[in-house]
């Protein structure tokens, strides 16, 4: 066992409007858990989980905002940081769907310029009350180049999937990109100055 | 979810003890003495663990622990390492005894162990905090926490460059933001949180070399986190006794915020406010005010004292960005902004005094436009938001006694500065149309001339100078009491108002605020300095024009009770502050011309102002004679008071200025006992010392042009001369009595040989035109003669620009008196005062 539990780490902040079930998304992929009757997230909520992806061993540190407007400013300051966002909205709800393109300004203020996004729409257990087509979102992702995926927490319907292909789409960046900055910065306690310690993560 | 590590078999177990010995080596490179399977700091580490985690840390063997790592301090590093490898070992496999075990031994190494090594030991210590708080574990997040904080109060002698604090501030913050299911997990996890964002805050604030705390995407996260437990805990007040005790989380937070903020550099300040602002926007907090107010009253008492007049900048600059919001919202900034303004020092304001005003005035004028056009946008003429008139006035209100509390930080000299700018703001319909609000109409005029004067109102509450000819430049007495001739009877007010703030120096206006007749005026305890160079000389160049303004107050038929009263409180005022022997004559003088206005048939006055008039007469004569100590003045005073007492008690303020005045239905013609008599006051105060002479002389106040011109004002006429102009008018006709008539001729004469052709052809035209201003004089009385008068002012307008430079009136009359040869003035320019004065 290394001293290091992991090869890579990569942050990923979930972000949409309030109710479109990104806290559900999260539980339902770190714990395997749908909580019904959630109730609104209070500014940030955070996660972990480790996953192995092609026998590496992916940490994949999870922040869930609020999708409240008055816990705006807490939340931005969380895109800044991270590899990548998953933008969230209700398929059966067309008022979140709208709302997407105030999301991609906001993501293009404060988030890092090299931030992978990802296009969410969750609910589609509740497809007999579906207000936005497929297809229509499915343009509009394509429109803004973002891959574009349909979920359901409850059903746990592509989540599994979602956190993984943005996994390997992260550590596929990072390994073409060898100056990342979760390489070439090292945060706290996943530094890798101490010679020594190199060495020994070699098993 | 803890992490999904296996449990590691004993065959694997032995593989990596023996993995960590070939560690060992390479770190050490050559190493000959591995006799034992295990190294020795291992051993020691191992032994702390105890067979049961129930037994906690077993004490003997951590001495032992602490007492190698201090004697072989190069092994530090190892024994850190191992150690956070164990602990991460028992977090995956729930051991939390063991985790809670290895954790101490790790704080205690850390306390112990002051010494350079520390560094690398700080590394798998760090790496254990960080494992504890990716925990979802509550227990396991306070615990990390807690021995964070117990780093973060270690002083470090030697700077870490590489370490960053990112993932820190960020789960901190998160922390504070716990919405556990228990509420007392959930507290002890925010209050966790709190403490672990001061640790950061702690560890890196004084460090150049570590990471910028203040850089905005700290300050975003740690900033709002604090506010959001600030304001969580507002209205629980009601605690258990035994949880009093400890501190709650609001307490914790506020001390942390203060701490924060305490130590904001000049730079930083900037960035620790900004996110105060956003939190209080995206909140909606500015409209309930409280908590907004509460806020910056912890940052403007936390920060360093000469820091600020940058919150006020900053508040300022958030107040016009939120121009377009509701009322009620900027209501909230300004009401933040008069309680910031009232706690920071006198050097608040900061370099850009004027322009904190000019932002403030700007925004009452705003407030105004948006009232009167009921929209935030002037153009168009279907507003989006509905505006509320009452949270406009509300709005404008806070302005005008945030102006007021801004100016009570300035020293005098400043505050004069402010007065001079802001009656430069006043707009003046017809002369400085550019000034005046814009779309609004006259109604908006009259309104922002009240809100400006209201403003003034309270800069000049309070203050104090010892020099009123400094303090009050022409420049601004002079559009002030061209604005006290107004028909508007609240404009009217307002400059009394303003007046008496300034010339009261003594505290003596309270003790007048009501009229009455004191019999003994010694239990007023008045307060009384003699009047000095600069007051006697304040006196001569604007007596004049405040007798006359208060004559023509008292005439205006809009004034009531207030009005009269206020004008008395200015009279008592006068003669408290500015007067000398010249002043209280012609002050008695002033009384008893009030007293004829009051009984002159030519005047169609109503009764409650003639029998106001008498009384205020009455009032003040009583007043003065006590005043001037001459016991013959007394008497007279108290016997036409003691008659009245008896036949025309209406005469009286105890009558006439009270809730339902005691009126007669008309006032017959009155003469006798019931009056002041000019001739019995000039003969008493004769035998004492006083100009007689001058005393004899009735007042008779002369419209000037610049009188004329603010009674157009306030028709609303448009006509565009400059007051400035006019004004120079006005103390050559003041006194056109017999007396002076001789004065005037001796000094005419006196001059006569120096001055050319030209200044007695201007002396010439100037008495025609006194001729016929005398004529418009009484037409305006009847409300018919302004045609004339606009022909004679224009005339006299033109012919004062060709005969000579235009001087500052002030100059010339002040240094022109008594000493006309002395100075280097073109001569027409020093006579002109002298001949007309006296």
């Amino acid at each position: 066992m290394s001293m290091e539990d992991y090869d890579y780490l990569f942050k990923i902040v979930l972000i949409g409007n309030a109710g479109v079930g990104k806290t559900c998304l999260v539980r339902r992929f770190t714990q395997g858990l749908f909580p019904p009757g959630q109730g609104a997230t209070i500014g940030v909520d955070f996660m972990i989980k480790t996953v192995e992806i092609k026998g590496q061993k992916v940490k994949l540190q999870i922040w869930d905002t609020a999708g409240q407007e008055r816990f705006r400013s807490i939340t931005q300051s969380y895109y800044r940081s991270a590899n990548a966002l998953i933008l969230t909205y209700d398929i059966t709800c067309e008022d979140s769907f709208r709302c997407l393109p105030e999301w991609l300004k906001e993501i293009e203020q404060y988030a890092n310029s090299q931030v992978v996004t990802i296009l969410v729409g969750n609910k589609i257990d509740l497809a007999e009350k579906r207000e936005v087509l497929r297809h229509r979102a499915q343009d509009f992702a394509e429109s803004q180049s973002m891959v574009y995926l349909e979920t359901s927490a409850k059903e746990s319907d592509n989540v599994e999937k979602l956190f993984l292909s943005l996994a390997g789409e992260l550590i596929r960046e990072a390994k073409q990109n060898k100056l990342d900055n979760s390489d070439a910065a090292p945060t706290l306690g996943e530094g890798k100055s101490i010679s020594y310690l190199g060495c020994c993560s070699i098993n | 979810m803890p992490l999904p590590v296996p449990d590691v078999p004993a065959s694997r177990r032995l593989a990596l003890d023996c993995r960590t010995i070939l560690d060992h080596r390479v770190g050490k490179g050559v190493c000959g003495c591995c006799g034992a399977l295990r190294p020795r700091y291992k051993r020691l580490v191992d032994n702390i663990f105890p067979e049961d985690p129930e037994d906690g840390l077993v004490k003997a063997n951590m001495e032992k622990l602490t007492f190698y790592a201090l004697s072989a301090p190069e092994k530090l590093d190892r024994i850190g390492a191992y150690l956070s490898e164990r602990l991460s070992r028992d977090v995956a496999r729930h051991r939390y005894g063991y985790v809670c075990i290895a954790m101490e031994a790790l704080d205690q190494l850390l306390m112990a162990c002051h010494c350079q090594s520390i560094n690398l030991f700080v590394e798998s210590f760090l790496k254990m905090v960080r494992k504890l708080l990716e925990s979802d574990k509550p227990n396991l997040q306070i615990l990390g926490t807690n021995s964070f904080v117990k780093f973060a109060n270690i002083e470090e002698d030697t700077p870490s460059y590489h370490r960053s604090y990112d993932f820190f501030v960020s789960r901190f913050s998160e922390m504070c933001h716990s919405s556990y299911e228990d509420p007392d997990i959930r507290t002890k996890i925010r209050m966790a949180g709190i403490k672990g964002l001061q640790g950061v805050v702690r560890k890196t604030v004084n460090d150049e070399l570590q990471a910028n705390i203040w850089d905005p995407q700290h300050m975003d996260k740690i900033v709002p986190s604090l506010l959001f437990n600030l304001q969580s805990g507002e209205g629980v007040e009601s605690r258990s006794p035994s949880e009093k005790e400890k501190e709650s989380p609001v307490e914790l937070t506020e001390r942390c915020f203060r701490e924060l903020l305490g130590r904001a550099a000049y730079g930083n300040i900037k960035n620790a406010v900004t996110p105060v602002l956003m939190h209080l926007d995206n909140h909606s907090l500015w409209e309930g005010k409280t908590f907004a107010v509460r806020c910056f009253k912890i940052i403007m008492y936390s920060i360093q004292s000469q820091h600020s007049h940058l919150v006020i900048q900053q508040l300022l600059g958030h107040l016009d960005a939120n121009s377009k919001s509701s009322a009620t919202v900027r209501a909230g900034i300004v009401e933040v902004l008069l309680e910031a303004a009232a706690i920071a020092t006198s050097g608040s304001v900061g370099p850009t005094v004027l322009e904190v005003f000019n932002t403030l005035l700007r925004q009452l004028r705003l407030s105004v436009d948006y009232e009167l056009t009921g929209s935030y946008d002037p153009g168009s003429s279907i507003g989006t938001k509905i505006i509320k008139t009452h949270g406009e006035r509300q709005l404008q209100e806070a302005v005008i006694r945030t102006i007021g509390s801004f100016a009570n930080t300035l020293p005098t000299y400043q505050r004069s500065e402010v007065m001079l700018f802001i009656m430069g703001k006043i707009p003046v319909p017809g002369v400085h149309p550019a000034l005046a609000s814009s779309g609004s109409g006259p109604e908006g005029t009259r309104m922002i001339q009240v809100m400006l004067l209201k403003s003034l109102v309270q800069v000049t509450a309070g203050f104090q100078t010892t020099n009123m000819l400094t303090a009050l430049p022409s420049s601004f007495l002079e559009p002030l009491l061209s604005f006290s001739l107004t028909e508007d009877p609240e404009v009217r007010l307002l400059v009394i108002h303003i007046l008496l703030s300034l010339i009261d120096r003594h505290d003596n206006r309270p003790k007048f605020s009501t009229i009455s007749i004191i019999s003994d005026i010694s239990v007023l305890k008045l307060k009384v300095d003699k009047c000095s160079r600069q007051d006697n000389l304040f006196m001569k160049k604007h007596g004049q024009q405040l007798y006359r303004h208060i004559y023509l107050g008292c005439k205006e038929q809009s004034s009531g009770r207030q009005h009269y009263e206020n004008l008395y409180n200015l009279l008592a005022l006068l003669s408290m502050e500015l007067a000398n022997e010249e002043v209280v004559v012609d002050l008695i003088r002033l009384a008893l011309a009030l007293q004829d206005l009051a009984l002159s048939t030519e005047e169609s006055m109503p009764v409650y102002n003639r029998c106001a008039v008498h009384a205020l007469a009455a009032a003040y004569l009583n007043l003065i004679c006590q005043l001037t100590t001459v016991p013959a003045f007394c008497q007279h005073i108290h016997e036409v008071i003691e008659v009245r007492q008896k036949e025309a008690p209406f005469l009286l303020p105890e009558d006439v200025f009270i809730e339902v005045p005691k009126l007669p239905p008309s006032l017959e013609k009155m003469e006798g006992e019931v009056l002041f008599l000019q001739s019995k006051i000039t003969e008493v105060l004769g035998g004492s010392g006083y100009n007689i002479d001058r005393l004899a002389t009735p007042y008779i106040p002369q419209y000037t042009d610049d009188d004329r011109l603010s009674k157009r004002k306030s028709i609303g006429e448009t006509i565009s001369i400059q007051p400035e102009v006019e004004s120079r008018n006005s103390p050559e006709k003041e006194e056109r009595t017999p007396a002076e008539e001789i004065t005037f001729e001796t000094l005419k004469n006196a001059i006569v040989d120096s001055v050319g052709m030209e200044e007695q052809e201007r002396e010439r035209r100037r008495q025609v035109v006194e001729k016929f201003q005398k004529a418009p004089f009484e037409e305006i009385a009847a409300h018919c003669g302004a045609r004339a008068t606009l022909l004679q002012s224009k005339l006299n307008q033109i012919f004062e620009i060709t005969i000579r430079p235009p001087p500052s009136p002030s100059g010339t009359i002040s240094s022109g008196y008594g000493q006309t040869q002395s100075r280097s003035v073109p001569v027409y320019e020093m006579k002109f005062p002298d001949l007309c004065v006296y």
